[in-house]
């Protein structure tokens, strides 16, 4: 029983402290995606506009670290049973993509172009996926300055 | 080519679906399949049961038990008062079954019948019942599992249940954590369930071997304080046996529904009495 209700408390707490932490992070990331929305960036490893001269070109990164909340990870296991959308897991992802794409752009302020865009995801709970559940998301580049 | 910056309307790439009402459609939708497997399996184990007889399961649980030490030494003399009770009650179910009764030192009031025909009598039972009558009770009530096969029936389900709940969320998870409630809710309705059949039949025990029912509820009544301890309104469904109070409720009604009579009890034998 005291096993029982110690559970309801941590599903609870994952989900109301899980939602609020969710809700946070996307209105943060939808101000700063609009304010860096100006810095073209792209996946392709040519230049988007090649018409000026580059002054300077350097590798840039950025990277984000999310958990998952005891009331998704739960939500998640019982959704393994039956199989299908692990709709629990999408904002995860989502959200570490976004941030560490965000975090990259953040770490070149004043470049032109960000290009040679790749993400890349780790799981760093991998053998004890039963503790934690956390995922890596790396976002790297190639940032471009060109002469004014 | 101009480079026009604009960010996406909508987030296509998480759902919008309501989490909570996905997790009470999972988990109600597994409690009930899971509920209705475990009573399926329910009946296997009680045809397993069936096949098993008395010197079988005396000879399967031979080398299971508690370890010497928790055990009263064997030349206890109250051990042998104990042993002869069950042997002269034993007469009344028409049933032989090895049976050999084992003394353990606790301060629990409580008597288990265990597989491979033993029952384990805790010390604190004796300073609980006041008669040789409501001693007789407690036993006759272990006789009648061991004449039901409950204590093979309940282990058989254990076993069935929580091998069932481990297979499907992976032995240890916190998952399985979530499924304790549906395995504890199945196994305790159904021990309730024997638990009363049991006491009707010790009802029967005492009437045969006393020629009255005087005494039957003296146990559960010692044991009423304790139930206010629990005080809690869902611990009853997950309780493996029936409150005392509805206990000694159903007792008495079953005894006038048997039209039997309450008597005189008799003193508990001396050598049992706590007070010696």
């Amino acid at each position: 029983m005291e096993q029982l209700i110690i559970f309801a408390i941590l599903l609870s707490l994952g989900y109301f402290f899980g939602r609020h932490a969710e809700k946070r992070h996307y209105k943060s990331i939808l101000k700063r995606e609009k304010h860096l929305v100006q810095l073209p960036t792209s996946a392709s490893k040519y230049l988007l506009d090649d018409g000026r001269r580059i002054k300077r070109a350097h590798l840039v990164n950025g990277s984000m670290v999310v958990s998952v909340d005891y009331f998704k990870r739960i939500l998640a296991s019982l959704r393994n049973i039956f199989g299908g959308n692990v709709q629990s897991y999408e904002t995860l992802i989502d959200r570490a993509r976004r941030e560490a794409v965000l975090r990259m752009k953040e770490s070149c302020p004043g470049a032109d172009q960000v290009i040679n865009l790749r993400l890349e995801t780790s799981s760093i709970t991998k053998g004890r996926g039963k503790q934690i559940g956390s995922v890596e998301v790396l976002a790297y580049g190639t940032a471009v300055y060109f002469y004014k | 080519m101009k480079y026009k910056p604009s960010l996406p309307e909508d987030n296509d790439n998480v759902s919008h679906d309501q989490p909570v009402r996905e997790f009470v459609l999972l988990f109600s939708g597994i409690t009930i399949f899971l509920l209705l497997v475990f009573w399926i399996l329910g009946l296997f184990v009680d045809r397993a049961v069936d096949y098993i007889s008395p010197e079988m399961e005396a000879m399967m649980f031979s080398s299971v038990g508690a370890s010497a030490s928790e055990l009263e030494d064997g030349s206890d003399p109250r051990q042998a008062e104990l042993q002869n009770m069950v042997d002269a009650l034993q007469e009344c179910t028409h049933l032989a079954y090895p049976l050999k009764v084992h003394l353990v030192d606790s301060d629990d009031a409580n008597a288990m019948a265990l597989p491979g025909g033993r029952i384990f009598v805790l010390n604190g039972l004796l300073d609980n019942v006041m008669s040789e009558n409501g001693l007789s009770f407690v036993l006759a009530h272990e006789l009648a599992h061991f004449k039901n096969r409950d204590h093979l029936r309940g282990m058989g389900r254990g076993i069935v249940f929580s091998t069932v709940a481990a297979l499907m969320t992976g032995a240890g998870s916190n998952l399985t954590q979530l499924f304790t409630p549906t395995v504890g809710f199945s196994q305790a309705q159904y021990s309730q369930e024997r638990e009363s059949l049991a006491d009707q039949q010790a009802l029967q025990i005492l009437g045969c071997y006393y020629g009255h029912v005087g005494g039957a509820t003296e146990f559960f009544e010692a044991m009423k304080p304790d139930d206010k301890k629990r005080g809690n309104v869902l611990a009853h469904y997950f309780a493996s046996h029936p409150e005392a109070v509805q206990r000694i409720n159903n007792l008495h009604e079953m005894a006038s529904t048997l039209n039997l009579a309450i008597g005189e009890v008799r003193p508990l034998p001396a050598i049992l009495d706590a007070q010696e």
